[in-house]
């Protein structure tokens, strides 16, 4: 069986951005420098590579944890540029690299990397979050978990062939679920009317939304159009900016 | 039906106004109301449609603006209208069978019927006919768009 599901390298030489602005990455860099919880997450690296071990995407990816927390406290904004494109959505935010015995969070500093892009609206991040639309939509605007009907065969090809079997009986086998998880949709997974409010209310404070206009417009449109009613019902005067 | 341009395998009506980068298409009815729907080409970059949400009749909405959700496996997104005006009709068969987009975009697969408000200025911005198959042609070749097929 191979398991090689991503052979392309990382390329690390610079050769791939060489026409993107030294400045630009330097701005982006000390982006992600200046954000509150950097000092949190890396102190300093001595190369020990205990994060690299402990990082199931290491062993399927060109990827490195430790690469990352390197660029970042050398201050190599070509190096942390590359990455910020090409390396951090490789990551599955585990946090089993938070085992550094120097007490570094690379997982933690690529948190801040993915905001750095996704506020930036770096087109790998767009390509990168472009499949996860439709789970951030029904997260967003109902306010709890994926619908069940998006175990489809074409949206997780890396499922494997079962994946059909399992889709095409899909009300059957939520039924056969124990009775405990409360198998319908409506009763198990529905949100109080105080607690759906005050998550758009903290989408909307928080700037998640504006996060979102920046990597998906038609996503943005519709989940305004879903929140500033509901919002607009309870009472509330919110418009989220044009 | 009259005259039918292909592009990359996708169906472009030629009787048909289009708003090519948002994907749909608008007839004009003879009773001076617009039939909006999605493009046989955005169908196909959807994949097999799994919700239809269309907004209500009696709504107001401007250019550009949802008027309804689209949700397929991978994707979701607004249909957005291509022109200005009040929502007289929708097409309630696509709640129970949102896959009308997929099998029939510019019949059965209808979204929703306005009154437009500005048409006579609004209708400038929109291609028609041989103008249209042009327009989407190079938006398929620039954004690389994959080719339709059609189950029959």
């Amino acid at each position: 069986m191979n398991f090689d599901i991503n052979s392309t390298p990382l390329d690390l030489t610079g050769e791939k951005y060489k026409d993107v602005p030294y400045e630009e990455k330097v701005r982006l860099m000390n982006e992600v420098k200046e954000d509150v919880r950097f000092h949190d997450v890396l102190y300093g690296c001595y190369e020990c590579g205990v994060c690299v071990a402990a990082c199931p995407s290491a062993r399927f990816y060109d990827f490195s944890p430790r690469v990352i927390a390197q660029a970042m406290a050398r201050e190599d904004a070509e190096l942390v540029y590359t990455l910020m494109n090409d390396s951090i959505w490789d990551c599955s935010q585990c946090f089993s690299c938070d085992r550094c015995p120097r007490g570094n969070s690379p997982g933690g500093l690529i948190t801040l990397m993915r905001e750095v892009a996704v506020k930036n609206g770096l087109e790998t991040a767009k390509e990168a979050l472009e499949g996860y639309g439709r789970i951030i939509y029904k997260i967003m605007s109902t306010g709890t978990q994926v619908s069940p009907d998006m175990l489809q065969p074409n949206a997780f090809p890396d499922w494997g062939h079962h994946v059909n079997e399992i889709a095409d009986n899909l009300d059957l086998w939520r039924r056969a679920l124990p009775p405990e998880t409360l198998h319908t949709v409506e009763t198990g997974w529905s949100v109080s009317e105080k607690t759906i409010i005050e998550l758009y209310l903290i989408w909307h404070m928080t700037g998640v939304m504006d996060m979102i206009k920046e990597i998906d417009e038609g996503l943005f449109m519709i989940l305004q159009d879903v929140m500033e009613e509901r919002l607009e019902d309870a009472g509330y005067d919110v418009t989220f900016d044009e | 039906m009259s005259d039918v341009g292909i592009v990359r395998g996708c169906k472009i009506p030629k009787d048909l106004y289009y708003s090519v980068d948002d994907h749909t298409w608008v007839r004009l009815n003879d009773d001076g109301t617009v039939t909006v729907g999605m493009t046989d080409v955005a169908q196909n970059l959807a994949g097999p449609v799994l919700h239809a949400k269309v907004k209500k009749v009696g709504l107001t909405r401007a250019k550009g603006k949802p008027i309804g959700t689209v949700e397929s496996a991978k994707w979701v997104g607004p249909i957005k209208t291509p022109v200005s005006g009040e929502i007289v009709a929708v097409n309630e068969k696509l709640a129970d069978d949102p896959q009308l987009l997929n099998r029939d975009p510019y019949g059965e697969g209808w979204v929703v019927k306005m009154k437009p408000t500005n048409w006579d200025e609004e209708v400038q911005e929109l291609q028609t006919g041989e103008e249209a198959v042009q327009k989407y042609q190079e938006k398929v070749e620039r954004e690389d768009i994959k080719a339709c097929e059609h189950v029959e």
